[in-house]
């Protein structure tokens, strides 16, 4: 996996209950409720943690592989960056 | 030129028209909400000289200043400037719909801007308070609302159609409003703290079910009047649904048509 830095998109509005974040997409005016792993990942998204960071906090915090922590990276980042909600980038990222 | 002076959840506006008509009809809409004292807002209402162009739907959208909206609708175009806190709106009347038709709706799309710097949401439920304590029962229509309103008559009704609830240092508090649903009747001109917020499932028997926040902000923001799309004031709007369900304990409420739902609402 490629080394890369997550920007949460400044659009969206998020709020996090009992360990799972809920984000609403204004532009879709769509929620999105994400799982303890997405929430971690979501939180991290500050443009300046590198997703190998990331990946290494998941394995800490919910006693997975590096493997399966790295394929949970990437289909979060898919999945959130195609619905806009999540920039990545190869450089860290100053906050807007 | 008549001035009259409405106050709807504590923001007060001064409503001027040069229509003796509308006036009238203001007067008649909201006479259980007319109130004195200084005005928080200022609201023109006027009739058109000509023709104006009609939309079909209603658009809210920014007008080019940060603060103000223009408002659209088939019957009725102007402007809210939550900045200035003024507003004005011109009835076009273009389909025969009647001035207090339009003034209602425009009103209701005036307070969901209005309430965001108040921190307040209009949410489509019915709201009633008994001893003192305000019970908002939201849902779309066909849900209920107008329903349990009906079977409430120990109750003082809020509202069966459109509540107002603002968050304060205290807590929420639930506010009567003048929008009339299926029982056509107003609410009261009364605030209450509001300790509950049900979600409307018809069912064969009364139950309660507790909702974890998140699940309950999913359910609130659905029945969230807001018309804008612009990211900021809709986050805002999203921060304001966040913050009530984090201060308001928050139910699935399965009824049939009786009574007996307040059984199960008091005694949890």
């Amino acid at each position: 996996m490629a080394e890369a830095y997550l920007t949460q998109s400044p659009r969206t509005a998020w709020r996090v209950y009992d360990g799972e974040a809920v984000i609403l997409c204004p532009d879709s005016s769509t929620l999105n409720t994400l799982n303890p792993v997405g929430t971690l990942i979501w939180e991290s998204a500050d443009g300046k943690t590198p997703t190998s960071a990331i990946v290494a906090r998941i394995c800490e915090e919910f006693d997975v592989d590096p493997e399966q922590a790295e394929r949970d990276t990437t289909d979060f980042i898919a999945k959130l960056s195609g619905r806009g909600l999540l920039s990545v980038a190869e450089t860290i990222q100053q906050a807007p | 030129m008549a001035e009259l002076s409405i106050g709807i959840a504590g923001l007060r506006a001064a409503v001027i028209t040069p229509d003796a008509k509308v006036a009238g009809v203001v007067r008649d809409r909201f006479k259980g909400f007319a109130s004195s004292g200084p005005a928080d807002w200022r609201i023109e209402i006027s009739l058109p000289s000509e023709s104006v162009p009609s939309y079909e739907d209603v658009v809210v959208k920014r007008d080019g200043v940060p603060a103000r909206f223009s408002v659209k609708r088939h019957d009725f175009t102007g402007t809210v400037d939550v900045g200035e806190r003024t507003a004005d709106v011109m009835l076009t009347n273009a389909h025969d719909i009647s001035e207090e038709v339009s003034l209602e709706s425009f009103w209701r799309i005036l307070y969901s801007l209005a309430l965001v710097e108040a921190h307040g949401l209009v949410v489509h439920a019915a709201s009633l308070v008994r001893n003192g304590k305000a019970y908002l029962f939201a849902g779309p229509s066909g849900s209920g609302k107008t329903t349990l309103a009906r079977l409430s008559s120990d109750a003082t009704l809020l509202s069966d159609e459109l509540s107002i609830v603002r968050i304060g240092e205290r807590g929420a508090t639930c506010y009567g409003t003048p929008f009339r649903g299926e029982l056509a009747l107003a609410g009261e001109d009364r605030a209450a703290p509001l300790v509950g917020i049900y979600f409307l499932r018809h069912g064969d028997r009364h139950a309660v079910e507790a909702l974890r926040a998140g699940q309950a902000l999913a359910r609130l923001l659905p029945n969230v009047l807001f018309f804008a799309r612009e990211a900021d004031v809709t986050a805002a709007v999203f921060r304001i649904a966040a913050d009530l369900v984090e201060a308001v304990p928050c139910f699935e409420l399965s009824f049939r048509p009786d009574p007996g739902f307040w059984e199960v609402i008091v005694n949890g």
